[in-house]
């Protein structure tokens, strides 16, 4: 569990662990899986909001629910910086890790995959493999997605990659 | 669909859309507050808690502490920092306050108590008390853990309501209890009789309190029984006085004191002060001057005037008659020296004397008048001069030194004893032994009582008899035995100290001149005695000095006298000796009638000669040794047997001895010229040079002799001795010598003249020789008895030899005129 900040591990340990494991093709087991992905998610962002840490929206875009979409933020020098995020439930669910997808930064930055899939770290996939199928949709943010903004979005916006709407707007505007 | 999987989509969109908490930084908060206060919202004092984390307000914190303290009752501001979170700064600040608005607390020393505690504690503190009887506050305090004051002041106002007991000198007690201490307090008090610290008697109550109560009763402070003591002194209850707050001098002491004081001074005239250190008066002089003004005070002892003038009379009196007096014997035993020489200083009759220099004091007590100290000074000048003669005497006869010099002294004391005994009117019953001069010495077991002594009151006076009587028996016991050996000794330390009287010598002829300084009990003679042998010393020995210096020069003279007359004496004897010598010569030949004659001229004139010279040396001997020697009046006379010549030629000092005795060795020989060469020697030795016969002193000393002879014979009427004379004289006329024959000799010596004389003249001589011869043999046959036909022919014979006397006469008397 090196490798990663202090507070995302205290996090991550209080995320509920999953017990199913079932992808997106094996029906009954699948629709287990993923209430289990639901009471994980509840309980993740309720910790998040109680601790005024609430970083995304996200819901099923499918009624399979192999589909997500949602929005993430991070705040930085007082500025909040709002991205889209969707993802797909691989086949080989949960052996596989979902694909976390930045659609407005593909391009802006080096650590990201064409079509806006973020890189993770090196450590997570083991971390993944050995968790499998405890880990599910939550985790994947938590471990995954927290850390990448809070490392890349300040270096975006130093660098004038990304700008904050408003001065965005203004920028247009004038 | 699943309804379970929709409605958890529901909760889930729920949860993403309930709003989410607000949370603040601390800083932000601090923020915050500094704002709201900046901004005049909060317009109140607002504490930090020592964590940092809050904020709380004064009555918050006041309100606190009150609670605090209501709950415990006592609550130290420590705890109360603690408790409230609070710095103890404001803490302490706020105590003060709090203190202000409740009336019932208290703040001490860091602690906040309430009444309400205090109640408490005092329920429990008269529980115990009721269980104990008493409690010391000190325990409380420590228990408490607060101070003694405090204690005190919070207990003093609940005695006798919720305390029920009294408080006294730090400790608690019920009043039972203070009951009966201050019964044993009343009872210790009335039962002392004499001056008392009082601490030491409380020590006493304490101890038995302490009995009393066993192991668990408190030890009960003197300063309890003091305060109660002082109530009952001041109620009347024991009576007394109170001195220094613990010397206790009950009233039934002080009378007994003062009737004693009185009733001994009043009968005895005197009180001694340690008697009154005794009764526990500590400044008897004082006490006794405020009360007897007139009496006066010595060194150890008060005395009334009376006494002083009881000791002025006797003193006075012994001055009078010219003795002396003890003034210490004369006082009561208790009386020191130095109380005796004090009121010496207060006799008037005694100042008198001293100043008139009729009397001296010696060893501060001693009294005596300047003729008594005359009297003995005389004495032992005389004793001095007597012994002096005696041990001289002594000193002459070596191995008898000691023995007769002793008994000779002793005799001379004890005839000296008894004059005094004669003479002093002092003294009862006498020791007939007055033998032993013991310095130390008390003679004999002393059965005296001195008068005065037994007159005056004695505090103790059969004790002090007693003692006294023991002393005394056991230092006869000890002085007998050595009393020979001292005296030996010291005759013989008399003698090497070559006769100058010593200190000691004089102490002890004081002592046995005067024999009251024994009978009177001077215990140390070194008090009286040694003064007074150091006053007499010079004078004695003055004395002593000038009478040896006379006899000394009386001696010088008479010894020069003395070798004058012997050199006179052995001149001419000497001479004559040497002339008689001569005349051997001439019977060289003849052995055996040589053998005669030397015998002969030994015997007849050497030996009064060496008697002479040994008595007249040994005289001189005695007076060189400065000794008084009784006039010789006949030193002609001397004959000495040969055991004499050679007791007398042994005491002869050195060399001298030696040679004396080679001369009384060759007296008893043969050879006349052996001892001449002896004698010669001797005479030398002891300074007397002899002449030497020359020729012209050889004929005057032969023409005297003739002379002389001559004379003899003239006059001679005996027959037989008439014919030695006339032979001598014939030798003369013959051969110029002085011939000293014997009766036996007589035939030879006239044989030798044969040749020498005429035919008829030899014959004369021969007949009247034979005749002689014939008659003494008649003589010697019948000695005694008057046989007639014997005395018939001695006398015929005599008359034969008186017929031819004249012849003979005429034959030496005719020669000398013609030659």
């Amino acid at each position: 569990m090196e490798g990663w900040d202090p507070n995302t591990k205290s996090t991550l340990t209080q995320i509920p662990l999953l017990t199913t494991k079932a992808g997106p093709r094996d029906g009954a087991a699948w629709t287990q899986r993923l209430k289990e992905e639901y009471k994980a998610l509840i309980a993740y962002t309720q910790m998040n909001k109680s601790n005024d840490n609430d970083w995304f929206r996200i819901s099923a875009a499918n009624p399979e629910g192999t589909r997500w979409t949602g929005k993430c933020w991070y705040v930085y020098n007082l500025l909040k910086y709002e991205f889209d995020l969707q993802f797909d439930i691989p086949v080989t669910y949960p052996s596989t890790a979902p694909e976390l997808e930045l659609p407005q930064l593909d391009g802006k930055t080096q650590k990201m995959y064409r079509g806006g899939k973020i890189c993770l770290t090196v450590h997570f996939k083991p971390l993944w493999a050995k968790n499998c199928p405890r880990f599910g949709i939550a985790h994947a943010l938590c471990l995954g997605l927290a850390p990448w903004l809070a490392a890349e979005v300040p270096i975006l916006v130093d660098s004038g990659m990304i700008k904050h709407k408003d001065d965005a707007t203004t920028s247009t505007e004038s | 669909m699943d309804d379970e999987l929709l409605e958890l989509q529901r909760q889930f969109e729920f949860a993403q859309q309930a709003k989410s908490s607000i949370r603040l930084s601390e800083r932000n908060v601090v923020e915050l507050v500094q704002k709201l206060q900046h901004l005049q919202i909060i317009d109140f004092e607002l504490l930090h808690t020592v964590s940092g984390k809050e904020y709380i307000t004064l009555d918050q914190l006041r309100n606190e502490m009150v609670a605090e303290v209501k709950r415990q009752g006592r609550v130290s501001l420590i705890d109360l920092a603690d408790a409230t979170g609070v710095d103890l700064y404001y803490v302490e600040k706020q105590a003060q306050s709090v203190i202000s608005e409740y009336r019932e607390l208290m703040l001490t020393q860091g602690e906040i108590m309430s009444e309400s505690y205090w109640d408490s504690i005092a329920e429990e503190i008269n529980e115990r008390l009721q269980e104990c009887s008493q409690i010391a506050l000190t325990e409380l305090a420590a228990q408490l853990n607060v101070g003694l004051d405090l204690v005190a002041s919070v207990l003093e106002p609940r005695l006798g309501t919720i305390v029920k007991g009294r408080l006294e000198g730090g400790q608690l007690y019920t009043p039972a209890y203070v009951a009966r201490v201050g019964a044993m307090v009343r009872g210790a008090a009335r039962g002392t009789t004499v001056p008392t610290n009082l601490t030491v008697v409380w020590s006493s109550l304490q101890q038995l309190l302490q009995e009393i109560d066993g192991t668990s009763g408190l030890a009960v402070e003197g300063s309890f029984f003091q305060s109660l003591f002082n109530g009952l002194v001041k109620e009347g209850e024991v009576l007394g006085s109170l001195r220094a707050g613990v010397h206790w001098t009950p009233a039934v002491f002080v009378i007994a004191q003062r009737e004693f004081v009185e009733s001994f001074f009043s009968q005895n005239s005197f009180v001694t002060y340690e008697a009154l250190h005794k009764l526990g008066i500590p400044q008897p002089i004082q006490f006794l001057q405020s009360r007897y003004p007139e009496g006066k005070p010595l060194v150890t002892t008060f005395v009334h005037p009376s006494m002083i003038d009881m000791l002025d009379a006797a003193t006075e009196d012994a001055l009078d008659r010219g003795s002396w007096s003890d003034s210490l014997s004369l006082l009561p035993s208790s009386f020191t020296p130095q109380d005796a020489s004090k009121m010496l200083s207060l006799c008037q009759s005694v100042q008198n004397a001293l100043k008139s220099n009729k009397a001296h004091i010696f060893g501060d007590f001693y009294v005596l008048s300047s003729s008594f100290i005359k009297d003995i000074c005389d004495r032992i000048v005389k004793e001095l001069e007597t012994l002096g003669v005696s041990v001289s005497a002594g000193y002459t006869m070596h191995g008898e030194v000691q023995v007769p010099s002793e008994a000779k002294v002793g005799h001379e004391s004890s005839r000296l004893n008894e004059s005094i005994e004669m003479a002093s009117d002092g003294g009862a019953n006498r020791q007939a032994d007055k033998g032993s001069r013991k310095k130390k010495g008390k003679a004999t077991g002393n059965t005296v009582v001195n008068p005065s002594e037994s007159g005056a009151e004695n505090q103790e006076p059969t004790l002090s008899k007693s003692k006294r009587g023991q002393k005394r028996g056991k230092d006869t016991s000890a002085q007998t035995s050595d009393s020979k050996m001292g005296s030996r000794k010291e005759s013989v330390k008399m003698k090497e100290e070559n006769l100058s009287p010593s200190e000691e010598w004089i102490m002890q002829k004081i002592t046995a001149l005067v024999s009251d300084f024994e009978e009177q009990g001077v215990d140390d003679p070194e008090i009286i005695l040694r003064p007074l042998a150091n006053q007499l010393r010079p004078t004695i020995i003055n004395s002593w000095m000038e009478k040896k210096k006379a006899l000394h020069t009386n001696n010088a003279e008479r010894m020069k006298q003395l070798l004058d007359n012997l050199q006179k004496k052995l001149d001419e004897s000497f001479l004559n000796m040497q002339l008689y010598e001569k005349a051997l010569e001439l019977f060289e030949d003849d052995q055996s009638t040589s053998v005669v004659l030397h015998r002969h001229l030994l015997r007849t004139v050497a030996a009064p000669m060496v008697d002479l010279l040994l008595h007249n040396l040994e005289e001189h001997n005695k007076l060189k040794n400065g000794l008084d020697v009784q006039e010789a009046s006949d030193s002609e006379s001397v004959s000495l047997c040969p055991a004499d010549r050679t007791a007398i030629s042994k005491s002869f000092p050195g060399a001298l001895a030696k040679k004396a005795f080679a001369v009384v060795e060759s007296l008893e020989g043969k050879s006349v010229e052996s001892f001449m060469a002896a004698f010669r020697m001797v005479t030398e030795e002891s300074g007397l040079p002899l002449k030497k016969l020359d020729k012209k002193l050889e004929r005057t000393l032969l023409h005297s002799y003739r002379k002389e002879l001559t004379s003899h014979v003239s006059a001679e009427t005996d027959p037989v001795s008439l014919l030695a004379k006339v032979v001598s004289l014939l030798y003369i006329q013959v051969y110029h010598k002085a011939l000293q024959a014997p009766g036996r000799a007589i035939s030879v010596a006239i044989s030798h003249l044969k040749d020498k004389l005429d035919e008829s003249a030899f014959k004369i001589l021969t007949d009247y020789q034979t005749a002689t011869v014939t008659l003494l043999t008649l003589l010697a046959a019948s000695p005694g008895d008057e046989e007639h036909c014997a005395s018939d022919r001695i006398l015929s014979k005599r008359e034969l030899l008186e017929s031819q006397m004249l012849e003979l006469k005429s034959l030496v008397l005719s020669t000398s005129q013609s030659s």
